[in-house]
């Protein structure tokens, strides 16, 4: 699967006289994940935000299957099948597991004034789709405040792919999880690569770019530092570039010394 | 996974009581307080229970009812709106200013087919603005809604006395169009013009139906099925729980004498028993194996519980024979020891919760039980009488606390306690003086020990079910009952509106003959499922019956007045329209909450905004409308206002908000959003209505009217509280997988003695 799906050429953004993010490239292919690193303050977050449709590029094209494209909307993105999992945003936690799954796209049945939720549609659906995805909940009418960091991150991932997503951007998923819950994100990863989407996957973590990646993009200070195959490069010179490997040797330099 | 079960129940889940399912609702907590509440001025006055007094708290609990459902959808939509209480009046002046031709300024002069329209679109207008300008400044709506409030109240009283001079604005009876509007927003209906000799029996046999429907309900939920169910149990069971009682309540209808209505109570419960028993035995599987006899330490407590219900009844015979003198404040040696007693009873629950013989859930009903009329003992003798009922409540509460939560008891003690109680309730219906005390107390009496034996009966014979309760589905029945209910509302309320009635009165008649049409169409098609063939899970549909069976009971007894009745007062009851638009805004209000996505989208907006957004919510949208809801309710508010007095105050509403937002709390939302329930507003407006009118029926100084209320508010809140945390609770202990146990003393404690009180 070599068609490629998104194209970046030397994007582009500046916020005034900042220069946020500038001459970034890279591919994005189906079945494939690309990996996002970057320090804090790289220009991550910029990156995807152009991606989801929240802001736009200044400089540079943005290929969707060789044309080009400006998303001027998230519902621009999402309608083009680019599905963005925020880190905190993805869910309600006081609303159930279902009630979730399918906010902002509940089934329906009857008309008119009478259009109520298919709930007992929607409930089997969620569980379906979950189950799918290996995550057996045991109760959909449960609030999503009661699962767990992982859980809830694997529901979103679940649900972007239900709805038909092409392209599924993971913004820090496992930043805040334990070591344990970041492996069950880990695998979902791998299995939503499995079936054919495109997973764009934006970390600080190297130790987890590295095993799911098949693809690079390091980003220090808002430049592209290159853009790797799996095959080009090692995890070990991944984690010095990330870094921006020259201050990291320098640093490593200045402690041995004292 | 077990597809049969739609909507993804799990084996995995415990199964969960239906009362054990109900205390996780976030209404609970309104709804406990509203049957307190109930209760407390019930007992205190004569009138309170009645159709006048029920028909004068309704129509306070209706205008703030028709508002607190939108305000309590905003308040989980995340947003309030301090403009709601000063939009009502607003819409009343404004429909009025624009029908005047006469005045300094003169007016508009329309026709009020054409001002009350307006009059909408100036509400949505305010609407639209606040949720427009709330959504665009991402200011707090509580500072754009102040605004719009100081505004609303500014322009009231400007343009009033522009246009009249006067501070209250009047003249909307000499409008054209008068007729026809007033049909609507003024229809009233007078109790006395509804006389129907027949009401008695009607509402007995409901009350029956209901009774029956809800017992057989809880059971189909709560057992297993026998799977080769043997033919003569159908027959058995319904003349047991049927035939019976009904003969026994005939009895006791038509004869006076006390030795007959010994005779009819016993008949009534003989025949009770006998229907449950025989449906456990034939229709569920009995348990395995031997029950242990229960401990020392248990004993003691039964025996304690039921000590107490004794000397209660006791006690409360003995003050029902001499309460012919006022008490005055805390006055008389009576007074005092009865107060005293009060007092000790409260302290041995605390002691026993402390030392932990009692649950420490009952200690809180407890205290809140005997708080409530001790705050009313300043008055008068009826509030002896409430504390003693308070003292007696709460023994009762313990004493079957105690012998529900014991699973290992053997059949013969719950038995032997229902036969106390039963004797309790046949010495209090011989002996007391007190109309009150002889006919509702006996009932409810003989009721807690029906209830007590049937729990007994049943738990020896059944097993408990440990997997969910299948859906069934939808029969033929329902379908039936429905279109013809349908076919009959409309003739009815053709017939009406020939007869020449108002649009409204023809409707809700209409409406009340058909739903009762369909409800014994589906009632009937309920029982012959369950006799007759092998469907399982009738649970939910019976317990559908008996809730609509027990709702019709009490319309038709309040609606509806004897020729003896009308002999005995004069006193002229109206219900007014209000109540109509305010049971159809909770309902509503609650269909859209619970079923539809604009439902969804409004927690999703409360609860995570930017979540909502991001997955594609119209969160702007969905907050604007929000806010026209409640403009659109303000405006239904402000029209009842303006047409049944035909003139209005410049300051009519204002403060209102408040109420509303209380009420709405009361009812279980969340302050903060994300989380509540339509009806649980709705059921707070009750309580207001209930505690404001209270008062006065009970003829307690009104001086402490807020003093009361407040008091209430603050506990109804706590309790709401608690019910609330323990649902969270429970429901985050079900997410846990290793977790068997529901985790915490309390939590647990309270879950089992819950489950165990939902066996009937």
């Amino acid at each position: 699967m070599s068609d490629t799906l998104i194209e970046l050429r030397n994007i582009s953004k500046f916020y005034g006289n900042i220069i946020a993010l500038t001459g970034v490239s890279t591919t994005v292919n189906p079945g494939e994940v690309t990996c996002v690193l970057g320090d804090n303050g790289a220009g991550k977050s910029t990156f995807i935000k152009i991606l989801a449709g929240v802001h736009q590029h200044d400089e540079g094209e943005l290929l969707l299957e060789g044309e080009e494209v400006t998303f001027s909307s998230p519902r621009a993105a999402l309608a083009a099948g680019i599905a963005t999992v925020y880190q905190d945003l993805a869910m309600v936690p006081l609303m159930s597991v279902w009630r979730n799954f399918f906010l902002g796209a509940e089934p329906t049945r009857g008309f008119g004034p009478f259009r109520q939720i298919d709930i007992e549609k929607a409930k089997q659906i969620a569980k379906e789709q979950l189950a799918e995805m290996g995550i057996d909940i045991r109760d959909t009418e449960q609030p999503v405040g009661t699962l767990s960091g992982g859980e809830r991150q694997s529901v979103a991932i679940a649900r972007a792919s239900y709805f038909g997503a092409r392209v599924l951007i993971l913004d820090e998923p496992t930043s805040a999880l334990g070591v344990k819950q970041s492996g069950v994100v880990l695998r979902r990863i791998v299995e939503a690569r499995d079936r054919g989407l495109a997973v764009i996957f934006i970390t600080h973590n190297p130790n987890h770019a590295y095993p799911v990646g098949d693809r690079f993009v390091i980003l220090n200070r808002g430049h592209s530092m290159g853009n790797f195959a799996k095959e080009d490069i090692s995890q070990a010179e991944l984690t010095q570039m990330m870094a921006g490997g020259a201050e990291l040797e320098a640093l490593q330099h200045e402690l041995a010394t004292h | 996974m077990a597809a049969d079960t739609a909507g993804g129940a799990d084996e995995r889940l415990a199964y969960r009581g239906p009362i054990q399912q109900l205390l996780t609702r976030p209404e609970i907590g309104a709804l406990l307080g509203l049957a307190g509440v109930w209760l407390l001025f019930w007992l205190t006055s004569e009138a309170f229970g009645t159709a006048g007094g029920t028909a004068n708290f309704l129509d306070v609990a209706a205008l703030l009812g028709i508002m607190a459902v939108p305000v309590a959808l905003l308040m989980i939509g995340g947003e309030f709106d301090l403009s709601s209480g000063a939009m009502t009046g607003a819409t009343a002046i404004f429909v009025i200013l624009m029908s005047r031709e006469v005045g300094e300024l003169g007016g508009a002069g329309f026709s009020l087919h054409l001002a009350v329209p307006l009059s909408l679109c100036f509400a949505l207008a305010i609407g639209w603005f606040n949720g427009t300008l709330v959504e665009r400044t991402s200011l707090p709506s509580f500072i754009v809604t102040l605004g719009t409030f100081f505004i609303l109240i500014g322009a009231k009283l400007g343009f009033g006395k522009l246009f009249t001079n006067k501070v209250i604005v009047e003249g909307l009876d000499e409008a054209q169009g008068y007729e026809f509007w007033d049909d609507i927003f003024g229809a009233e209906w007078i109790r006395n013009q509804h006389i129907w000799d027949g009401r008695d029996w009607a509402w007995a046999g409901l009350l029956v139906l209901a009774g029956v429907a809800l017992l057989l309900g809880l059971l189909e939920m709560s057992y297993t099925r026998r799977a080769d169910p043997p033919p003569w149990a159908a027959a058995g069971a319904f003349i047991g729980a049927v035939a019976v009682p009904l003969f026994g309540f005939v009895m006791l209808l038509t004869t006076d004498g006390t030795a007959s209505n010994w005779l009819g109570g016993a008949v009534i419960a003989a025949g009770t028993l006998a229907g449950v028993a025989t449906w456990c035995a034939s229709r569920y599987e009995p348990v395995q194996r031997r029950r242990p006899s229960p401990d020392n330490r248990t004993m003691r407590m039964i025996g304690l519980g039921v000590g107490a219900v004794v000397v209660a009844v006791v006690l409360a015979l003995v003050m029902d024979a001499t309460n012919s003198d006022q008490l005055g404040f805390l006055g008389g040696g009576l007074g005092r020891a009865v107060f005293a007693i009060g007092i000790a009873g409260t302290g041995v629950l605390a002691a026993l919760a402390a030392t932990g013989h009692v649950r420490s859930s009952a200690p809180v009903i407890g205290v809140i039980v005997s708080l409530l009329p001790a705050i009313s003992f300043m008055m008068t003798i009826q509030a002896a009488r409430a504390l003693l009922f308070g003292g007696l409540a709460v023994a009762g509460v313990v004493a079957l606390m105690l012998v529900t939560a014991r699973a290992d008891l053997s059949l013969w003690l719950p038995m032997a306690t229902a036969a106390i109680v039963a004797i309790a309730a046949f010495v209090v219906q011989a002996e007391s003086a007190s109309r009150k005390l002889r006919v509702e107390l006996f009932s409810v009496l003989l009721l807690i020990a029906l209830a007590l034996a049937a729990t007994a009966a049943a738990r020896a014979l059944a097993q408990r079910r440990s997997t969910a309760v299948p859906v069934p589905q939808m029969g033929l029945w329902p379908r039936v009952g429905a279109a013809a209910g349908g076919a009959a509302a409309v003739v009815f309320a053709v017939i009406e509106l020939i007869d020449g009635d108002g649009l409204l009165y023809a409707l809700s008649t209409g409406a009340a003959k058909g739903g009762a049409i369909a409800l014994g169409i589906f009632a009937v098609g309920t029982f012959y499922r369950l006799l007759f063939s092998s469907d399982e899970g009738m649970g939910r549909p019976l317990v559908t019956v008996g809730l609509a069976a027990a709702g019709l009971a009490l319309a038709v007894k309040l609606m509806f007045i004897t020729t003896l009745e009308e002999e005995a007062t004069q006193a002229v009851t109206r219900f007014r329209v209000s109540v109509l638009f305010y049971v159809l805004f909770a309902a509503v209000g609650a269909w859209v909450l619970a079923k539809t996505r604009f439902g969804s989208w409004t927690f999703a907006v409360g609860g995570n905004k930017d979540a909502a957004r991001s997955v594609g919510v119209p969160a702007a949208r969905t907050k604007t409308t929000l806010f026209m809801l409640v403009s659109v309710c303000a405006w239904v508010a402000g029209m009842l206002i303006a047409f049944r007095l035909n003139s209005v105050q410049a300051n009519v509403g204002d403060g209102n908000e408040f109420r509303y937002i209380i009420v709405a709390v009361v009812g279980g939302n969340l302050l903060t959003g994300g989380y509540g329930s339509a009806i649980g507003a709705a059921i707070g407006a009750l309580i207001w209505g209930m505690i404001s009118q209270g008062i006065g029926f009970a003829r307690w100084n009104t001086d402490w009217r807020f003093l009361v209320l407040g008091g209430l508010l603050v506990v109804a809140v706590i309790v709401n509280n608690y019910v609330r945390q323990r649902a969270e609770r429970s429901q985050a202990a079900r997410g846990d997988p290793d977790d068997d146990e529901p985790p915490g003393g309390d939590a647990g404690a309270a879950d089992e003695s819950a489950s165990a009180g939902a066996e009937p």
